[in-house]
């Protein structure tokens, strides 16, 4: 049951930040809802004031602009899933989105939600990180950039501090000979386990790579030594096999209810190998 | 429509229900689901898993599904709902609800008016879908009795008799709303 | 479909004209309610003057409840009552149809992590539910058993230690043994360890079920208003009679002081079987004064009741020549803190232990007992989904040791029609061999198969039907429209509609002129209870033969009024007729009331004692028989079902759409059941109390096909030839996935099929 509270409605993100600095931990930024409410719900968070940033004029745009797909932060799954823009700069963006909860959690919740409340199964954050986006964090003194990999510090924890709104993901589209794919196992609505891979091939070995492993632990994170296997090799059956196979033991993973921490390693190998041999295949296409 | 302002109450909002619009004062807590079965007296949508999770809350905002039961009122404001109070015009029923009755995709029937205002929402963007199109669009709303295979009949059905034209969208459906063997 | 029209012999005279109406999908007659959201359920009803009820549950499984002090939440604006233990020293306070073990809100201990230790009665839900917090529970906590390992230890924490009296409805079975045993079953038949040194080949393995949730979809809702009069309870329940029995008992009233009402139901499948949140909301009802109403949420629905999780023991032999020799079974069901159903799943389970073979030798025991885990009851096919998997899997590992292909193995051992069942027992009615090969061709059985794809079948029997006791009436109206009273609960299964039909045939009236009642025990005349598969076969039967009541009234006014023998006149289209010349049941009824008004009233009953049924019951033989094939990922562990098909072997479909439907929907739940359902407990902490990590089939599960394969031979009790489905498929559809598993060599000793599991026997096996 949800206990009282009060709702917000800033014109301005300068008047939000305002807001979220006054009522500090007594405010929560309301973006969607789909996490927040079901939090409140179950009374496992309580806040007497709501701040809905819904209400900013432009802060759901989605749009390709210098060269770079500026999703606004209250952008719903649902929106970004059929946005042209995004179908056509970051198409793995604008897929995932459409594997965020189910039909009525994308058409409610927003990516910025998503982000902000970092939960450890998050699809989009995965992908983010490996994509390396930029997340533009506001305040009312100016705003910061930050690369997604930094954004995560831990389950429920990101680097946004109590007065500053996420109000954008910015998204590059891809160097040409780079591919990136996502693969997730589930058993439930959100994920077991799931591996994100940008890789770029140039002359025929792996100029970049990054691979992301995202829900088995508390936050989706790179995998540097998986990284490390593929550089400046040529992306090929053993090369792939041994940087999944680090992918899944180096990964960081904690056990559930559900799953034991070996099985998850294992799913984290195969699904590593997966995210490769695709994003491979989309780096040799990619010109 | 006039609603009472409840004590607590500190929103005001207007919003089109069913077609008839709303004025209502809400406490800001006040979800959806709350609002249409106890302040309008629209229990068609049902509360079950209260996760968002199951779907029998389900019900249209700007012709979009959604969980009434994690939704706040507030956020209806300005906007047109449909529940499935709503789905039959004029006395007659919709092709979907027709469809679900002559396929017995009904059971227990607390799942099916999510199930089929989710329907309601495919067949506005997928005119005809194949049972696989309906798999995956309906895939997120749970019924427990039926096993889903008259369910996936019911809305093939529909589809392809709306998209005929033997049966247009919003009302015009074979069967009245009236009951039964009418004297 | 294969059905066979067979005469019910029920009418004498002037039968029925061929309307025909029974064995014909018609539309239900609830569909229009309930595709309009025009349906009313429990939790849609508003009484005035309704507050709104809150429970309290206990944080441990097992403590000494030293004080309650609800004294701040009393005085919080809205609260108007705030039940405890202590407001119970007036009534008879503890309930359970089997044992009464099970107090109304805990007296002075809880048992179980999640038992109601108070109650809050409020204006509103907000109010109620900030009141619970406000109660403050002084608990002394004590040594818990919250597995079965624990509970059978010697010198276990004992969680009854007070002397225990049997339930009014299963007195007979009651059988008490020391610990924390709450019910033994027993088969011993011929001498199972001399047969079974006697064997060729024997196997045997130890295997495990979980806890499982029904989630019927609408959770366990209960409205509750005192008067002068006593006790009116709105409740979704699936057995409103038995309900009403135990609120009479535990409020020291009269039966027919408590009246209760049954709205449609969101779905049953045993979670709403027998009594459950009803004593505690007239309880607080009658402190506050004022109706209440009181909903469950899904994570307080699965501490209400649950599906028992099991340990099992299992050894079969037999000749090397493939007959079936020797059975050896030991069961234990973790019935939770209250017998709750326990003592009948150990009986179901034990029965389906055997499997419907013709062995020389059987021996099982199967226990009920106590643990301080959530109560256990029923759930669909209880006992039969806990065993068929698990002998069926034995089956099939003894045909591969023995070189015989598994289905032709199950030909030859097979009980046939009119063989025993069980000792003393009703004789099997269905022709399980040929029910066999049908699921087995249908998932492609001796065709070849892809890499990774393996198939199996499964086939049981299981008693159905529960106590044949039921009544009815039918009230045929001065305009010659029928109102049909009945017990049996709309529960999704399509009584009303099936009742209606049967109605219809034997009165030759159109459907459309009939309506059928929803259960109300002040008005529809007694049903023992909606579950076991037997609506339409013993409700059913008492509608009919209450039509037939009806029916031989109106043939005699008809005789009267134009001086004709019975036999001279015949029923069609709500009319009497002779040769051409016909006059409508309403003229008719106009003519012998003598004015525009009157009504005949037919009655209808199944009883035992009268000679319906054999008193060792069952009422019928329900029959389990699935088959599948899978295919399996390997580096996953994940199976995708390719192929499911199932035999619903119904006697005579009065409903052929109906059945299938029912039918389909019990296959999905045994896929839910085969592979992910599972309620998880830490310490007796349930911690998956949420859809969200309670993972229940969707249509993303759906096998690529699906074959319900009808099967009617008209042999059924009931009417037409008629027996209930609807519980079987879920048994069997288990005991196929695994032996799928078993084709492919890997043998699966728990439930549910995880990937993880499967991947980690996948690894062993290489």
């Amino acid at each position: 049951m949800l206990r009282p509270f009060e709702i917000h409605e800033p014109a301005t993100v300068a008047e939000a930040s305002r807001l979220l600095a006054r009522l500090g931990e007594q405010a929560a930024v309301y973006a969607g809802g789909t996490e927040l409410l079901l939090l409140m719900k179950e009374g496992l968070a309580h806040f007497p004031h709501l701040v809905n940033i819904k209400t900013i004029g432009g802060l759901d745009a989605i749009a390709f602009e210098d060269g770079v797909l500026r999703l606004g932060a209250v952008a719903t799954h649902r929106e970004i899933e059929t946005s042209p823009a995004a179908r056509q700069h970051a198409p793995l963006v604008a897929r995932v989105a459409s594997q965020v909860g189910n039909l009525r959690v994308r058409a409610a919740g927003t990516i910025g939600g998503n982000l902000c409340f970092a939960e450890p199964h998050s699809d989009p954050a995965a992908v983010l990180v490996a994509w390396d986006a930029t997340l533009v964090l506001a305040r009312a003194g100016g705003e910061r950039c930050v690369p997604a990999a930094g954004f995560f510090l831990g389950m429920l924890q990101t680097a946004r501090e109590p007065d500053e709104i996420l109000t954008a993901v910015e998204v590059r589209p891809l160097p040409p000979g780079t591919g990136a794919a996502y693969h997730r196992f589930a058993l439930h609505e959100r994920p077991t386990a799931a591996v994100a891979a940008v890789v770029t091939v140039r002359d025929g070995a792996v100029a970049a790579a990054r691979v992301v492993v995202g829900s088995v632990g508390p936050v989706p994170v790179r995998v540097p030594e998986a990284e490390d296997a593929l550089a400046g090799r040529r992306p090929e059956g053993e090369v792939l096999r041994a940087a999944a196979e680090v992918a899944g033991r180096r990964a960081d993973v904690l056990e559930d209810m559900f799953t034991s921490t070996e099985y998850k390693r294992h799913l984290v190998s195969l699904l590593a190998a997966r995210a490769l041999h695709d994003a491979v295949s989309a780096a040799r296409t990619a010109h | 429509m006039e609603i009472d302002r409840p004590p607590q109450a500190r929103l005001r909002i207007g919003l089109t229900v069913n077609g008839r619009p709303v004025e209502a004062g809400i406490e800001p807590r006040e979800l959806l689901l709350d609002f249409l079965r106890n302040r309008l007296g629209l229990t068609g949508a049902k509360r079950s898993c209260d996760v968002q999770v199951c779907g029998a809350c389900t019900v249209l905002v700007d012709d979009v599904p959604v969980s009434a039961c994690c939704t706040l009122a507030y956020e209806a404001r300005g906007r047109r709902v449909l529940t499935i109070e709503g789905l039959a015009r004029d006395g007659r029923l919709h092709p979907l609800q027709d469809a679900f009755i002559e396929h017995a995709a009904v059971q227990c029937g607390f799942c099916t008016p999510g199930m089929i205002l989710t329907a309601l929402a495919l067949l506005r963007e997928v005119p005809a879908p194949t049972p696989v199109q309906v798999k995956a669009h309906m895939k997120d709303t749970l019924c427990r009795c039926t096993g889903y295979w008259k369910i996936i009949d019911a809305v093939v059905d529909a589809g392809r008799r709306m998209q005929a034209g033997e049966a247009p969208d919003a009302g015009g459906g074979a069967r009245e709303v009236a009951p039964r063997g009418k004297p | 479909m294969t059905a066979g029209r067979r005469d019910s012999g029920e009418g004498k005279g002037g039968a029925a004209a061929p309307v025909d109406v029974v064995g014909t999908p018609v539309s239900r007659v609830d569909a229009l309610d309930k595709v309009t959201g025009a349906a009313k359920y429990t939790g849609d009803l508003i009484v005035p003057g309704m507050l709104y009820g809150k429970v309290l549950r206990s944080p441990f499984p097992h403590a000494r409840i030293i004080c309650v002090d609800a004294s701040a939440a009393e005085r919080i604006p809205g609260v108007r009552a705030v039940l405890t233990g202590r407001d119970l020293a007036d009534l008879d306070p503890y309930y359970g149809h089997a044992v009464r073990d099970r107090p109304v809100v805990a007296i002075d201990r809880v048992r179980f992590a999640g038992e109601p230790v108070a109650a809050v009665a409020a204006d509103d839900e907000h109010t109620a539910h900030a009141a619970l917090a406000a109660i403050q529970v002084e608990y002394q906590e004590l040594p818990a058993v919250t597995d079965l390992t624990m509970a059978l230890n010697d010198g276990a924490p004992r969680v009854h230690e007070e002397a225990l009296r049997p339930g009014f409805l299963h007195s007979g079975e009651f059988r008490r043994e020391e610990g924390n045993i709450c019910y033994h079953y027993r088969i011993a038949r011929g001498d199972a360890a001399r047969a079974m040194a006697a064997a060729d080949v024997v196997v045997e393995g130890d295997y495990t079920f979980p806890a499982v949730y029904q989630y019927a979809m609408e959770p366990h809702t209960v409205v509750a208003q005192w008067s002068a009069d006593g006790l009116t309870v709105w409740a979704c329940c699936q057995h409103p009679y038995l309900v009403r029995a135990e609120l009479a008992g535990i409020f020291r009233l009269p039966q027919s002081a408590v009246r209760v009402i049954v709205p449609y139901v969101g779905g049953g499948f045993g979670s709403k079987s027998y009594t459950r949140m009803e004593p505690l909301t007239a309880a607080l009802a009658r402190k506050a004064g004022r109706p209440i109403r009181i909903a469950n949420r899904v994570d307080e629905a699965m501490l209400t009741t649950r599906r028992h999780n099991m340990r099992c023991w299992l050894r079969t032999g037999v000749a090397r020549d493939g007959r079936v020799v020797a059975r050896e079974c030991r069961i234990w069901l973790d019935t939770g803190a209250y017998a709750d159903n326990g003592p009948r799943v150990a009986l179901a389970a034990g029965d389906a232990a055997p499997g419907p073979y013709r062995w020389q030798a059987v021996a099982v025991d199967a226990w009920a007992v106590y643990t301080h885990m959530p109560p256990a009851g029923s759930y669909r096919a209880f006992g039969a989904t806990h065993l068929q998997w698990i002998g069926e899997s034995q089956i099939d590992v003894l045909a591969h040791r023995l070189g015989i292909d598994p289905v032709e193995c199950r030909r030859r051992n097979l009980l046939r029609p009119g063989e025993e069942v069980r000792p003393g027992r009703k004789p099997l009615e269905a022709d399980l061999a040929a029910d066999v090969s049908k699921v087995a061709a249908a998932v492609g059985w001796g065709t070849p198969k892809p890499p990774l794809v393996g198939r199996g079948v499964s086939i049981g029997v299981m008693g159905a039907g529960a106590n044949p006791a039921s009544t009815a009436a039918v009230r045929m109206q001065a305009d010659g429209t029928l109102v049909l009273l009945a017990s049996t609960t709309e529960i999704g299964q399509g009584a009303r509609t099936v009742l209606a039909q049967i109605a219809a045939q034997e009165l030759a009236l159109p459907l459309e002129r009939i309506r059928v009642a929803g259960a109300d025990t002040h008005v529809t005349p007694y049903d023992r209870s909606t579950g076991a598969s037997r609506s339409t076969t013993v409700a059913g039967l008492a509608v009919q033969r209450a039509a037939a009541d009806v029916r031989e009234q109106l043939l005699d006014i008809a005789s009267r009024v134009w001086g004709l023998p019975r036999v001279a006149l015949r029923l069609h289209e709500g009319a009497v007729w002779h040769e051409t010349e016909s006059r409508s049941y309403a003229d008719l009824i106009a003519t012998h009331f003598g004015i525009a008004g009157g009504e005949l009233i037919g009655r209808g009953e199944v009883a035992p004692g009268r000679g319906d049924g054999q008193a060792a019951g069952p009422v019928f033989w329900e029959i389990s028989c699935g088959g599948a094939e899978v295919e399996l990922d390997p580096s996953t562990g994940r199976i995708r079902v390719r192929r499911l098909a199932s035999v619903a072997d119904v006697g005579k479909a009065i409903n052929p759409q109906l059945v299938e439907v029912q039918d389909e929907g019990a296959c999905l739940q045994g896929l839910g059941n085969a592979f992910f359902e599972e309620m998880l407990f830490d310490g007796g902490q349930l911690i998956n109390g949420s859809l969200l990590e309670y993972r229940v089939p969707t249509m993303a599960d759906l096998p690529d096909e699906f074959h319900s394969i009808l099967v009617g031979n008209g042999v059924g009790p009931g009417p037409y030839g008629a027996m209930g489905v609807g519980e079987g498929a879920l048994a069997a559809v288990p005991g196929a996935i695994v032996n799928a598993l078993l084709d492919l060599g890997l043998q699966m000793r728990d439930l549910p099929l995880t990937p993880e599991r499967v991947w980690r026997r996948l690894r062993e096996v290489e």
